[in-house]
Protein backbone atom coordinates (compact mmCIF):
# COMPACT_ATOMS: atom_id res chain seq x y z
CA UNK A 1 0.00 0.00 0.00
CA UNK A 2 2.75 2.43 1.02
CA UNK A 3 4.92 1.74 -2.01
CA UNK A 4 2.22 2.58 -4.50
CA UNK A 5 1.74 5.92 -2.77
CA UNK A 6 5.44 6.70 -3.13
CA UNK A 7 5.66 6.03 -6.84
CA UNK A 8 2.48 8.00 -7.25
CA UNK A 9 4.23 10.93 -5.68
CA UNK A 10 7.10 10.82 -8.18
CA UNK A 11 4.68 10.74 -11.06
CA UNK A 12 2.87 13.82 -9.69
CA UNK A 13 6.15 15.73 -9.44
CA UNK A 14 6.95 14.72 -13.00
CA UNK A 15 3.60 16.05 -14.25
CA UNK A 16 3.93 19.26 -12.20
CA UNK A 17 7.10 20.08 -14.03
CA UNK A 18 5.75 18.97 -17.40
CA UNK A 19 4.88 22.61 -18.04
CA UNK A 20 8.56 23.58 -17.67
CA UNK A 21 9.66 21.05 -20.22
CA UNK A 22 7.46 22.51 -22.98
CA UNK A 23 10.38 24.18 -24.66
CA UNK A 24 12.17 20.82 -24.86
CA UNK A 25 11.56 19.26 -28.31
CA UNK A 26 8.86 16.70 -27.95
CA UNK A 27 11.02 13.67 -28.60
CA UNK A 28 13.20 14.53 -25.56
CA UNK A 29 10.32 14.60 -23.12
CA UNK A 30 9.55 10.93 -23.32
CA UNK A 31 12.91 9.55 -24.46
CA UNK A 32 14.94 8.57 -21.42
CA UNK A 33 18.45 8.56 -23.00
CA UNK A 34 20.83 11.37 -22.06
CA UNK A 35 21.35 13.78 -25.01
CA UNK A 36 24.95 14.49 -23.96
CA UNK A 37 26.32 10.97 -23.66
CA UNK A 38 25.43 9.76 -27.16
CA UNK A 39 28.38 9.34 -29.53
CA UNK A 40 28.34 12.58 -31.48
CA UNK A 41 27.38 14.78 -28.53
CA UNK A 42 29.13 18.16 -28.19
CA UNK A 43 31.79 18.56 -25.52
CA UNK A 44 30.57 20.09 -22.23
CA UNK A 45 32.92 22.99 -21.72
CA UNK A 46 32.67 26.39 -20.05
CA UNK A 47 33.58 28.00 -23.36
CA UNK A 48 30.90 26.18 -25.34
CA UNK A 49 28.18 28.68 -24.39
CA UNK A 50 25.94 27.68 -27.26
CA UNK A 51 25.47 24.29 -25.60
CA UNK A 52 25.25 25.69 -22.08
CA UNK A 53 22.48 28.09 -23.05
CA UNK A 54 20.26 25.10 -23.86
CA UNK A 55 20.46 23.92 -20.25
CA UNK A 56 19.67 27.14 -18.43
CA UNK A 57 16.20 28.61 -18.04
CA UNK A 58 15.35 32.00 -19.51
CA UNK A 59 16.31 33.85 -16.33
CA UNK A 60 19.63 32.03 -16.15
CA UNK A 61 18.90 29.20 -13.70
CA UNK A 62 20.36 25.73 -14.25
CA UNK A 63 17.62 23.32 -15.29
CA UNK A 64 17.17 20.17 -13.18
CA UNK A 65 18.24 16.93 -14.83
CA UNK A 66 14.75 15.42 -14.40
CA UNK A 67 13.53 17.99 -16.97
CA UNK A 68 16.40 17.81 -19.41
CA UNK A 69 16.93 14.03 -19.06
CA UNK A 70 20.68 14.54 -18.66
CA UNK A 71 22.59 11.79 -16.84
CA UNK A 72 24.08 12.65 -13.45
CA UNK A 73 27.71 12.69 -14.63
CA UNK A 74 26.96 15.14 -17.43
CA UNK A 75 24.73 17.21 -15.14
CA UNK A 76 27.66 17.72 -12.75
CA UNK A 77 29.95 18.76 -15.60
CA UNK A 78 27.22 21.06 -16.91
CA UNK A 79 26.69 22.78 -13.59
CA UNK A 80 30.41 23.35 -13.05
CA UNK A 81 30.91 24.75 -16.54
CA UNK A 82 27.81 26.95 -16.25
CA UNK A 83 29.12 28.39 -13.01
CA UNK A 84 32.50 29.04 -14.62
CA UNK A 85 30.87 30.72 -17.60
CA UNK A 86 28.86 32.89 -15.23
CA UNK A 87 32.03 33.91 -13.46
CA UNK A 88 33.56 34.98 -16.74
CA UNK A 89 30.31 36.80 -17.60
CA UNK A 90 29.89 34.69 -20.72
CA UNK A 91 26.39 33.58 -19.79
CA UNK B 1 53.77 19.66 -15.79
CA UNK B 2 50.11 20.48 -15.50
CA UNK B 3 47.89 21.95 -18.19
CA UNK B 4 46.06 25.17 -17.37
CA UNK B 5 43.56 27.28 -19.27
CA UNK B 6 43.87 30.87 -18.13
CA UNK B 7 41.43 33.51 -19.33
CA UNK B 8 41.55 37.22 -18.47
CA UNK B 9 38.96 39.87 -19.18
CA UNK B 10 40.43 43.28 -19.93
CA UNK B 11 38.56 46.55 -19.68
CA UNK B 12 36.22 47.73 -22.40
CA UNK B 13 38.25 50.76 -23.47
CA UNK B 14 41.60 49.00 -23.61
CA UNK B 15 43.12 49.87 -26.96
CA UNK B 16 44.63 47.19 -29.20
CA UNK B 17 48.13 48.24 -28.18
CA UNK B 18 47.22 47.91 -24.49
CA UNK B 19 45.89 44.42 -25.11
CA UNK B 20 49.12 43.49 -26.86
CA UNK B 21 51.03 44.89 -23.90
CA UNK B 22 48.95 42.84 -21.47
CA UNK B 23 49.43 39.61 -23.38
CA UNK B 24 53.18 40.20 -23.64
CA UNK B 25 53.44 41.07 -19.97
CA UNK B 26 51.76 37.89 -18.84
CA UNK B 27 53.43 35.63 -21.37
CA UNK B 28 56.77 37.01 -20.13
CA UNK B 29 55.79 36.01 -16.60
CA UNK B 30 54.89 32.53 -17.81
CA UNK B 31 58.24 32.15 -19.57
CA UNK B 32 60.09 33.40 -16.49
CA UNK B 33 58.74 30.55 -14.40
CA UNK B 34 59.76 28.01 -17.09
CA UNK B 35 56.23 27.39 -18.28
CA UNK B 36 55.30 27.22 -21.92
CA UNK B 37 52.35 28.80 -23.70
CA UNK B 38 50.71 26.23 -25.94
CA UNK B 39 48.29 28.65 -27.52
CA UNK B 40 46.93 32.15 -26.99
CA UNK B 41 43.50 33.12 -28.27
CA UNK B 42 42.14 36.63 -28.45
CA UNK B 43 38.35 36.33 -28.24
CA UNK B 44 37.99 40.06 -28.89
CA UNK B 45 35.32 42.38 -27.54
CA UNK B 46 32.38 40.42 -26.14
CA UNK B 47 29.27 41.63 -24.37
CA UNK B 48 29.40 40.83 -20.67
CA UNK B 49 26.28 39.19 -19.30
CA UNK B 50 26.40 41.46 -16.25
CA UNK B 51 28.06 44.82 -15.61
CA UNK B 52 31.52 44.42 -14.01
CA UNK B 53 33.05 47.62 -12.66
CA UNK B 54 30.82 49.74 -14.88
CA UNK B 55 31.91 47.89 -18.04
CA UNK B 56 29.37 46.38 -20.39
CA UNK B 57 31.90 44.82 -22.75
CA UNK B 58 35.22 43.10 -22.15
CA UNK B 59 38.26 42.06 -24.13
CA UNK B 60 38.84 38.37 -23.55
CA UNK B 61 42.33 36.85 -23.77
CA UNK B 62 42.77 33.11 -23.39
CA UNK B 63 46.04 31.32 -22.65
CA UNK B 64 46.67 27.60 -22.72
CA UNK B 65 49.65 27.06 -20.43
CA UNK B 66 51.78 24.05 -19.68
CA UNK B 67 53.63 24.38 -16.39
CA UNK B 68 53.64 24.10 -12.62
CA UNK B 69 51.25 25.68 -10.14
CA UNK B 70 53.77 28.40 -9.20
CA UNK B 71 53.10 30.11 -12.52
CA UNK B 72 49.41 30.45 -11.82
CA UNK B 73 50.05 31.85 -8.35
CA UNK B 74 52.48 34.41 -9.78
CA UNK B 75 50.10 35.29 -12.62
CA UNK B 76 47.19 35.89 -10.33
CA UNK B 77 49.20 38.02 -7.93
CA UNK B 78 50.06 40.38 -10.78
CA UNK B 79 46.54 40.32 -12.12
CA UNK B 80 45.06 41.46 -8.81
CA UNK B 81 47.14 44.65 -8.95
CA UNK B 82 46.59 45.26 -12.65
CA UNK B 83 44.03 48.05 -13.13
CA UNK B 84 43.16 47.09 -16.70
CA UNK B 85 41.78 43.66 -15.85
CA UNK B 86 38.24 42.99 -14.71
CA UNK B 87 38.31 39.26 -14.15
CA UNK B 88 40.71 36.32 -14.42
CA UNK B 89 40.11 32.59 -14.25
CA UNK B 90 42.50 29.66 -14.43
CA UNK B 91 41.27 26.10 -14.85
CA UNK B 92 43.35 22.96 -14.50
CA UNK B 93 42.60 20.76 -17.49
CA UNK B 94 43.47 17.16 -18.35
CA UNK B 95 43.98 17.80 -22.06
CA UNK B 96 43.61 20.70 -24.44
CA UNK B 97 41.45 20.70 -27.54
CA UNK B 98 43.29 23.25 -29.61
CA UNK B 99 41.11 22.95 -32.67
CA UNK B 100 37.77 24.36 -31.63
CA UNK B 101 37.77 28.05 -30.91
CA UNK B 102 34.27 28.94 -29.77
CA UNK B 103 34.84 32.67 -29.90
CA UNK B 104 36.80 32.97 -33.10
CA UNK B 105 36.14 36.28 -34.83
CA UNK B 106 33.23 36.71 -37.14
CA UNK B 107 34.56 35.56 -40.50
CA UNK B 108 35.38 32.02 -39.42
CA UNK B 109 32.55 32.03 -36.93
CA UNK B 110 30.38 30.08 -39.29
CA UNK B 111 33.12 27.49 -39.60
CA UNK B 112 33.23 26.93 -35.84
CA UNK B 113 29.44 26.89 -35.70
CA UNK B 114 29.30 24.23 -38.35
CA UNK B 115 31.65 21.96 -36.40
Amino acid sequence: MFRRKKTNNKKNRQSNFAKLSIFQPNKYKFKKSCPLSIKGAPVVNYKNIKLLKKYISDNGKILPSRITNVCQKKQRELSISIKRARNLALI
Amino acid sequence: MNLYEHTIVARQDATASQIKQITEKYSKIIEEFDGSIVQTQNWGLLNLSHIIKKNKKGNYIHFKIKGTGKIIKELEQNEIIDKNLLRYMSVKVKKFDLKTNYFSNSENNEKSNKK
